[in-house]
This record gives C-alpha cells, sequence and structure tokens, in this order.
C-alpha cells in the first residue's frame, strides 16, 4: 500500500527532530529556535507549547503528564513538568558530565534510555563547555534509584555514533540506530536484549546500511515501534543509496515496507492520531509529514 | 604578571614588579569576589562548590554558607550586609547581620527572574542587578526550575524601599555592571554582544541614554562577564585572554593577562590597591598602581 505524506507544517528551513505524542497534539522539536511546537490536528494549526527548551531534540513522555527532552544545548536530560517549571533529574555519568543528548524513550518503568553522541559544537555557551566530553559516545540510561533520587548508567561498550532508540513492546529488547555516515563507519539498526538484571545483553544486528561506488547509504535516525513489536525506522537520503526511505522491520530484520520520503534527510518517526494510527515523519529542513492509517498502531507506554 | 600595554595611562595601573598571589587554589569556577572593609576578610563563591567562602590575611579561610545554592555576584550594603545576585537561586538576596537569609526579589510582572548574575549598590541604597538567563543552561551549576519564563534579560533595580523595576530590557546578555566613582553613569557590558554600554543614572534611580562605550575584542579564550571600575573612572571587563582596562572616555588602555579563566573580580585590601580575580580554577590577588572604587 503506498503511502500519502500529508505535509502539515514546514519545511522550517532547520531541522525538526523530536516527536511525541500527548493524547491529541504532536509534539515536535524545533531545535535551533529552542522551542518544542504543537500540531494540533483537529484545529490543523501549530502553536508552541515550551519555549526556551535550549536545543532540546529527542522528546517522550512519562508518566504524569512528564515530557522528557534531550537538551542537547545543556548536555542533560531535562523533565518538562505539566505545572510549566522543568527539572534536572541527573547529568553525571561515573561521576562525569555527559555529553549531547540526541534521540531518547521512556520505558515502562519510566527508565530514560538515550542516546548520547558527542556534539559539543551545539553546546550553548561556556557552562556547558567547561567539562570534556565522555571518551564514549553511548547508550546511557536514567532511572530512579532505591530513595526515588536519579543516577545515570551507561548501557552501551559498543557504539560510537548511536541515533535513535526505542524499546519493544514486551520490554525485553532495546533498539539502536548506530550511524556513522562516514566513509567506513558502521551504520547497523541493533538489537540488544534488555537482561533480567537490567543491562544490556550481546546485540545482534537487525540491518546493515551500505555504501558503494556512488557513496555512503545513510544509516538510520529516528525509531519507533508499532504494537506488533515491528520496529520504523528513518533512513537514507538523496546523495547516494536507495534515497530517503521509511522503513518497517520486522523485529528479526525482515524489511516488511518501505516508503520514499517525499524530502531529503528523514529524521524521525513517531506515531499518532486516533489509536495512534497514522505516522508522523520530520526531516532536516523541516518537514512535519503525516500519513494516515498505515495500517499499524503505535506502541507507546505514555500518556 | 604578564600585561599588554595599548595606550597611554596604563603604566600608572601596571609595573613589572606585579605578582599574582593564589589565594583559593581550588575555586570550582569562583565568582563573587568582594572585601568586607568592616572585618577585613574578603568573601566569594564556589559555584560548583556550592559554597560562600571568606579569606582573611594571614588567617586562612572558611566557610560561611553551604550550599550558597550557586549564588554569583555579591556585594555589601550600606549597613554591611553582603547582598548577592543568587543566579541558580532564581532570586537576590542578603544576609542579614544576624546571618538570616531574606530575599528581596524573586519575580518580576508575576514572572519567575531568569538568573540574577552580578548585583552592585548604590550609595542610597538602591541595587542594581542583571539577569541574563546563564544558570538555566549550565549543566551542574543549575537550581530546582530550569525553565526560563521572562523572555528579556533585564537590569533591574530594587528601590530602598524595596520595590523592584526594570530599568533595561534592550539588552542581550546583561552580565557585569558598576557605577563610575560619582555614581552619574552606570556602566553594563554584554557578554553576547562583547561590549559595554554607558547609562546617565538619573535622579529617581532610572537610567537613560544607553549608548556603546566600549567593544571588546581579541581572539583569545575569555569574554565580557564581571566588570569593575577604578577611582580614577577607568573600566575594568574580563574578556579575552584576562582583564581589559578601558579609559573613562572608552579607549583601551590594555590588559592584565591571566592564566586563567577570569569570571569576576573585586577590589580589597584596606587601601583598595588590591585585585582579586576569580576564576574557573584559581582565585587570585594582585596590587594595582590605581586604586578601586570602595565597596560599602
Amino acid at each position: 500500500m503506498a503511502w500519502t505524506f500529508e505535509l502539515v507544517h514546514g519545511p522550517l528551513g532547520r531541522p525538526i527532530g523530536g516527536l511525541a505524542w500527548d493524547g491529541s497534539g504532536m509534539l515536535f522539536s524545533d531545535i535551533d529556535n529552542s522551542v518544542i511546537l504543537r500540531w494540533d490536528p483537529r484545529a490543523y494549526s501549530v502553536a508552541p507549547a515550551r519555549k526556551y527548551t535550549n536545543r532540546t531534540n529527542g522528546i517522550a513522555f512519562g508518566a504524569n503528564g512528564v515530557l522528557y527532552g534531550c537538551q542537547s544545548g545543556s548536555r542533560r536530560i531535562v523533565r518538562f513538568m505539566p505545572d510549566g517549571s522543568a527539572t534536572v533529574p541527573a547529568t553525571r555519568v561515573a561521576g562525569k558530565v555527559h555529553n549531547n543528548p540526541y534521540f531518547l524513550t521512556v520505558d515502562r518503568h519510566e527508565r530514560v534510555w538515550f542516546s548520547d553522541p558527542n556534539h559539543s559544537a551545539l553546546a550553548v555557551g561556556p557552562g556547558p563547555q567547561r567539562f570534556p566530553p565522555l571518551g564514549h559516545q553511548s547508550v546511557l540510561r536514567l532511572a530512579r534509584g532505591p530513595r526515588t533520587d536519579w543516577h545515570l548508567e551507561r548501557m552501551t561498550f559498543d557504539t560510537s555514533a548511536p541515533a535513535g532508540v526505542a524499546v519493544s513492546p514486551d520490554q525485553k529488547t532495546l533498539y539502536v540506530a548506530e550511524s556513522n555516515n562516514q566513509r567506513g563507519g558502521v551504520r547497523e539498526l541493533r538489537a540488544y536484549p534488555i537482561e533480567d538484571d537490567g543491562t544490556l545483553g550481546a546485540h545482534i544486528v537487525l540491518h546493515t546500511f551500505g555504501s558503494d561506488r556512488r557513496g555512503i547509504h545513510r544509516g538510520a535516525e529516528g525509531l519507533c515501534v508499532d504494537t506488533e513489536g515491528n520496529i520504523i525506522a528513518c533512513a537514507g537520503w538523496q546523495r547516494s543509496g536507495p534515497g530517503p526511505l521509511v522503513y518497517v522491520f520486522s523485529p528479526a530484520g525482515a524489511v516488511l515496507e518501505t516508503h520514499a520520503v517525499p524530502a531529503d534527510l528523514p529524521l524521525n518517526c513517531a506515531f499518532g492520531d486516533d489509536r495512534l494510527g497514522s505516522l508522523y515523519v520530520t526531516t532536516a529542513a523541516g518537514h512535519l509529514f503525516r500519513i494516515q492509517s498505515i495500517g499499524r498502531n503505535g506502541y507507546m507506554p505514555y500518556p | 604578571m604578564e600585561f599588554d600595554m595599548a595606550a597611554p595611562g596604563f603604566e600608572k595601573i601596571v609595573s613589572g614588579e606585579m605578582k599574582l598571589e593564589i589565594i583559593a587554589p581550588d575555586a570550582q569556577v569562583s565568582e563573587g569576589p568582594v572585601w568586607n572593609k568592616r572585618t577585613g576578610e574578603f568573601y566569594w563563591v564556589s559555584i560548583i562548590g556550592n559554597t560562600l567562602w571568606k579569606w582573611k590575611p594571614g588567617v586562612g579561610r572558611e566557610v560561611v554558607m553551604r550550599p550558597s545554592y550557586k549564588a554569583d555576584g555579591m556585594t555589601f550594603d550600606r549597613q554591611g550586609r553582603l547582598v548577592v545576585a543568587g543566579w541558580a537561586w532564581r532570586r537576590v538576596w542578603r544576609m542579614e547581620l544576624d546571618g538570616t537569609i531574606k530575599t528581596l526579589c524573586s519575580h518580576y510582572d508575576g514572572e519567575k527572574l531568569n538568573t540574577p548574575n552580578d548585583i552592585v549598590v548604590k550609595s542610597d541604597g538602591s541595587i542594581y542587578f542583571t539577569d541574563p538567563p546563564g544558570a538555566l543552561n549550565s549543566v551542574e551549576m543549575h537550581g530546582e526550575d530550569v525553565q526560563r519564563y521572562l523572555d528579556y534579560c533585564g537590569v533591574f533595580r530594587i528601590s530602598p524601599e524595596g520595590r523592584t523595576t526594570l530599568v533595561i530590557k534592550d539588552m542581550v546578555y546583561p552580565n557585569g555592571l558598576a557605577f563610575s566613582p560619582d555614581e552619574s553613569l552606570l556602566y553594563v557590558n554584554d557578554t553576547r554582544e562583547f561590549l559595554i554600554r554607558v547609562f546617565d543614572v538619573r535622579a529617581d534611580g532610572s537610567l537613560a541614554h544607553g549608548r556603546l562605550f566600549h567593544k571588546i575584542t581579541g581572539t583569545d579564550e575569555g569574554m565580557p562577564d564581571g566588570l569593575k571600575v577604578d577611582s580614577e573612572g577607568n573600566v575594568y571587563c574580563t574578556g579575552p585572554g584576562g582583564i581589559h582596562v578601558i579609559s573613562p572616555s572608552g579607549a583601551w588602555l590594555g590588559r592584565l593577562k591571566v592564566p586563567a579563566h577570569v569570571n569576576n573580580m573585586g577590589w580589597g585590601d584596606d587601601d583598595w590597591r588590591s585585585l582579586f580575580i576569580a576564576c574557573d580554577t584559581a582565585v587570585f590577588r594582585v596590587r594595582l598602581g590605581i586604586p578601586g572604587t570602595p565597596t560599602w
């Protein structure tokens, strides 16, 4: 079935990254403008939902209406609270300030899994830059400790360019897009088993993005999952390879569907609308597309 | 201590014998350097260390307050009370003579302030402070609420009666501020714009005729942050490579080269001829040729 990409907002001329469905509207991150906007499908209009986000990219809801955000300009995860305030749970992993959080997902235990590549040029002002970057670029996890305080843990030890992350509906698998778009770089969609003790086991590769004489086939960026556990991923570009695409992978890595995106550099995807039956797709040039009734329904633990 | 001479007049301030003395070696981002003339003690804060310190020559240092709630700029008022730009605590507060803490301003027009950064007290007891959003974006130096609410970075005045008014609204990132010795002018630097503006101070405490005073230049590490004025009206402003000194007419006289990232400085010792320099890594002291403007 061919998808109809409906341009509901943009292009802004700058990236739209994070996406989070709030139950009746789609929140999306206008990163460079440090604002989270909200698309209301009923009113067919966009309004600011949160200002002064300091380059927040990935966003996702946790319990009680808390919106988690990857505040890349401040090198931390923030909790955007329903009363309009914003709080900081934890900023150090093994005693060190981490890099620039990029995309995140919240699991059913309200643990926040996020990719933490080093994009230090994007941190804002000297405050965040006082601290050197970590010696690694990993997936980190924020969780409440035994006394309800928050702590950060390093979860992957074999990534160097993590991007999109998603957790399977049964909470047993973490999907990670490892996307180094340099020649010779690793570009894989990986599945890490989440062990009973909370650590990650050895990953399997669901898909490898290649390269040829034309150049690199751009790896995956944002990910999301449907109720059956299939993984939806944005990848590709016009420069080389199969072009900008939305992929649907089975949990075993079979390519179930691909759909050409009518704009370059797709960045992120998330389900929204009634019964989470529509897919929203963003791009680096700031398109917000919607594809209605894709025949799948999204999985999200919150709201 | 090294320096760059740019124009005549600087030799009255610097000399080849100047020595940079370490007052605190492990500063963890020091700020708020101010001299208490009543007790002969030097006060400063460590922002990451979350501690308000004092130091007495020949005695050493001790903790005044911990946590200091990530406080920033500090000065004394005419009653000898420490008046503090509370930065990550999002308020201006005062330490009363009995040690209790009194909040002087935390909101404006019903909205929470950004993060009060630096502060000065005029002879009539009014307080002027800058309110850029720095602590909202600084990892490891944040407070409880990091959401920004105000759509501008203001300079505010708290009247002697305690009423707060917005006196500058059109700067991008106002930071350091100080009066000229006769209090007819207020200098305010802008961290983002890399410049110092000067305003006429009216009798009612409002400001007028804001204009460019000096553009900070240089490619070394550093930026406009702290700003102070000496007793002859020369303006000292942090900038690339250390502390830039500008004559009252706006001419660049030269700079003191500081081997660390400088956040702020303050005058001290009984003759006001010492400059205490608050850096990320340490607090230094250096003796200069012209006394500074005394703090109350």
